[in-house]
């Protein structure tokens, strides 16, 4: 987690000219989230939820506009989202699929349904397909462990997985 | 041994009272229809402080992991001084086998804002936050509409009940976490709250004299918060009627293991689930009269007894009582979250500890060498014993890798928090209890040999 490099000084960032903290987005964070805290840094998890909801993942101009609203600096914020594997600070596909490997899920078939999985996407976990729909990610215990195992695509989780369901699961989304 | 009555899953149908397929939404109606809050009401009519020392009384004892006395935390508290007081709500369930607070976030959650509520009012704290997981979204959603129906009907906010609070009216916030397991440690979890990376601070100062934003702050367990309205409504002599009493002779310091508690039974077990009985329980009786026994009829071999990080129990404590003093009895690090995972005898135990060593070094968030270059250390050690390519003073290498890592004596206090107190304990007590499986995968000779052997055959 706390483990992402970070890119060199001399990287390039892409630019454009549309804020992706467009004023719509600033003023109700400003009415909604700001007066919840006594400091502005600690709307920082609520903002880049925000920000990613809206565009998928945080683009480095996103996280410079968010400290600027915030009244950090980008170095400060990039500090903060790269330590969460929740903030993609590189783009993924239109389905992000996080299947649980931890225990309760590993004893009852995990692995295979990885494999399966893998199989089918003709991809690794980290990776998105070429098409860019999905993004497989394995993650920790997802708090399901009665219906192990399960996977959350996007924000829907799905449980008691099999070979089957899960490939129809996956066949069925646009 | 059963309660004669459910209270935590009162209004979610959980056998053997109810059927799980019967659940819904419990909305702000129903729950002021089936009693609820009833316990706010009654904490309303008494002074803040004495609604501290009737939680004292209870001696309710943490539901997030470690136990500690709730009505203890809550007088550790400076004197008011008018300035802000925060709650922070742990919703952050993220200790594999662990999915306890989920059922009430789910279904019930009025129960845990009614317990936010009283607790707000008995400690005198103006801001409450609700820090959820990330990966909780329907749970987040829900509880986001249940705190709009807490604000209408006068529970938070500017036209609360509770009156001003700090010369503030009471506010109640959900916060949605990121996807890191340390932020549900209570000071990661601060820094977090802060909009930092979450990593664990220091202690002390605690939270209570120094936490969120540098202000006194209370954290909580959802469940410990949800059990804080029955408590109120019922009193102290019914919540002190389950469970397991202190043993004679045991000074009154030392808490027990009182109330209802949820067990979240997942593995090899036919109806996996949560499951409400009094402290003290057999495991045997939960897998065998609630979860309808092992699956295929296989024999039980291990369990880990309450999420990953307190370690197992071995195939002679099938019988284990599970309260807050499973630990001394059984040899594991405690009761944790009472999230049991049970394993049957074809289970790879190397499989288990491999799978754990790999969260926790996912997790570690890197401040202290000894659990992040430790916890690495026992992946990598135990992949290559897992692959067969392991050799025999690995076992004991990885045995003192453990015991090298953590804040308690255990880990010879190495590091700034309990991550590595869990990394430590679950992969000790699979190696101590499970020693002959990692014996018969190693390879015999000593490294030294071996390389000799490979030159010679070069
Ligand atoms: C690494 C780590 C992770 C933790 N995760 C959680 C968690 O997800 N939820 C929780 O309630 N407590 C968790 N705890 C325990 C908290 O630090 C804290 O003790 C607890 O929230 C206090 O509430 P309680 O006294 O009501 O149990 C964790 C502790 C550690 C060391
Ligand atoms: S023990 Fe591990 S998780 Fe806890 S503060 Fe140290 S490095 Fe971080
Ligand atoms: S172990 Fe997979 S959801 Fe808990």
């Amino acid at each position: 987690m706390a483990w992402i490099v970070k890119n060199s000084a001399t990287m390039q960032i892409e630019r454009r000219e549309d804020p992706y903290l467009d004023d719509e987005l600033k003023k109700m964070l400003e009415t909604e989230v700001i007066p919840r805290f006594p400091s502005r840094q600690a709307a920082t998890l609520p903002v880049l939820h925000a920000v990613q909801h809206k565009h998928s993942w945080i683009p480095y101009q996103a996280l410079e506009e968010a400290a600027e609203f915030l009244e950090t600096s980008a170095s400060q914020l990039l500090d903060t989202a790269s330590f969460y594997d929740d903030f993609w600070l590189n783009p993924k596909g239109r389905y992000l699929i996080m299947m649980c490997q931890s225990v309760s899920c590993e004893l009852l078939g995990q692995m295979d349904l990885l494999e399966s999985i893998k199989a089918k996407l003709q991809i690794e976990p980290g990776q998105t397909t070429e098409d860019g729909k999905f993004t497989l990610m394995t993650v920790g215990c997802l708090g399901s462990c009665d219906t192990a195992p399960c996977a959350l695509v996007n924000e829907t989780l799905h449980e008691n997985l099999t070979t089957e369901n899960f490939g129809q699961i996956l066949d069925g989304l646009e | 041994m059963a309660l004669d009555h459910p209270v935590l899953t009162k209004r979610i149908p959980t056998p053997p009272w109810g059927d799980p397929r019967d659940r819904k939404l419990i909305d702000i109606d129903m729950y002021f229809d089936t009693g609820g809050y009833e316990g706010l009401k009654k904490a309303m009519g008494m002074k803040p402080n004495a609604v501290v020392e009737l939680v004292k009384e209870a001696e309710l004892r943490g539901r997030g992991g470690a136990g500690f006395p709730a009505g203890m935390k809550w007088s550790f508290l400076p004197p008011v001084d008018g300035d802000r007081r925060y709650l922070a709500v742990n919703a952050d369930e993220s200790e594999p086998g662990t999915f306890k607070d989920r059922l009430l976030l789910d279904y019930d959650p009025h129960l845990l804002l009614e317990g936010i509520a009283i607790c707000m009012h008995a400690c005198q704290l103006d801001t409450s936050y609700i820090y959820i997981r990330g990966e909780y979204h329907q749970q987040a959603k829900t509880l986001k509409y249940a705190v709009n129906e807490a604000y209408e009907n006068k529970i938070f906010g500017n036209e609360s009940l509770l009156g001003q609070i700090n010369g503030r009216m009471p506010q109640c916030y959900v916060h949605r976490g990121a996807g890191a397991y340390i932020c549900g440690e209570e000071t990661g979890l601060l820094e977090s709250l802060e909009g930092k990376r979450g990593w664990a601070r220091i202690k002390p100062p605690f939270p209570a004299v120094a936490g969120a934003f540098g202000r006194p702050t209370i954290i909580n367990n959802v469940e410990t918060l949800a059990m804080v309205g029955p408590i109120l409504e019922l009193g102290v002599n019914w919540f002190k009627s389950m469970g397991v009493p202190r043993p004679d002779g045991i000074p009154s310091t030392v808490p027990a293991s009182y109330g209802p508690k949820l067990f979240g039974v997942s593995g090899h077990i036919n109806r996996p689930g949560i499951y409400e009985e009094e402290l003290g329980i057999k495991m045997s009786h939960l897998i065998e009269e609630f979860c309808g026994g092992m699956r295929d009829g296989a024999k039980f071999k291990s369990a880990i007894v309450g999420g990953i990080s307190t370690g197992v129990i071995g195939p002679d404590d099938y019988d284990a009582q599970l309260d807050f003093d499973v630990g001394a009895k059984y040899n594991c690090l405690g009761l944790g979250t009472a999230g049991v995972i049970v394993m049957d005898e074809h289970t790879d135990m190397v499989a288990v500890a491999r799978n754990i060593a790999q969260f926790f070094s996912h997790e570690s968030c890197g401040q202290c060498t000894p659990c992040r270059e430790g916890t690495h250390w026992m992946y990598q050690l135990l992949s290559r014993i897992e692959r067969g390519q392991g050799y025999a003073k690995d076992i004991d290498l990885l045995h003192e890798v453990a015991g090298s890592m953590g804040a308690l004596p255990s880990g010879q206090g190495s590091t700034i928090c309990g991550l590595a107190d869990g990394a430590n304990w679950a992969i000790r007590t699979i190696v101590d209890k499970f020693r002959n499986e990692f014996e018969t995968r190693v390879k015999k000779k000593p490294q030294i040999l071996q390389s000799v052997e490979s030159v010679n055959d070069g």
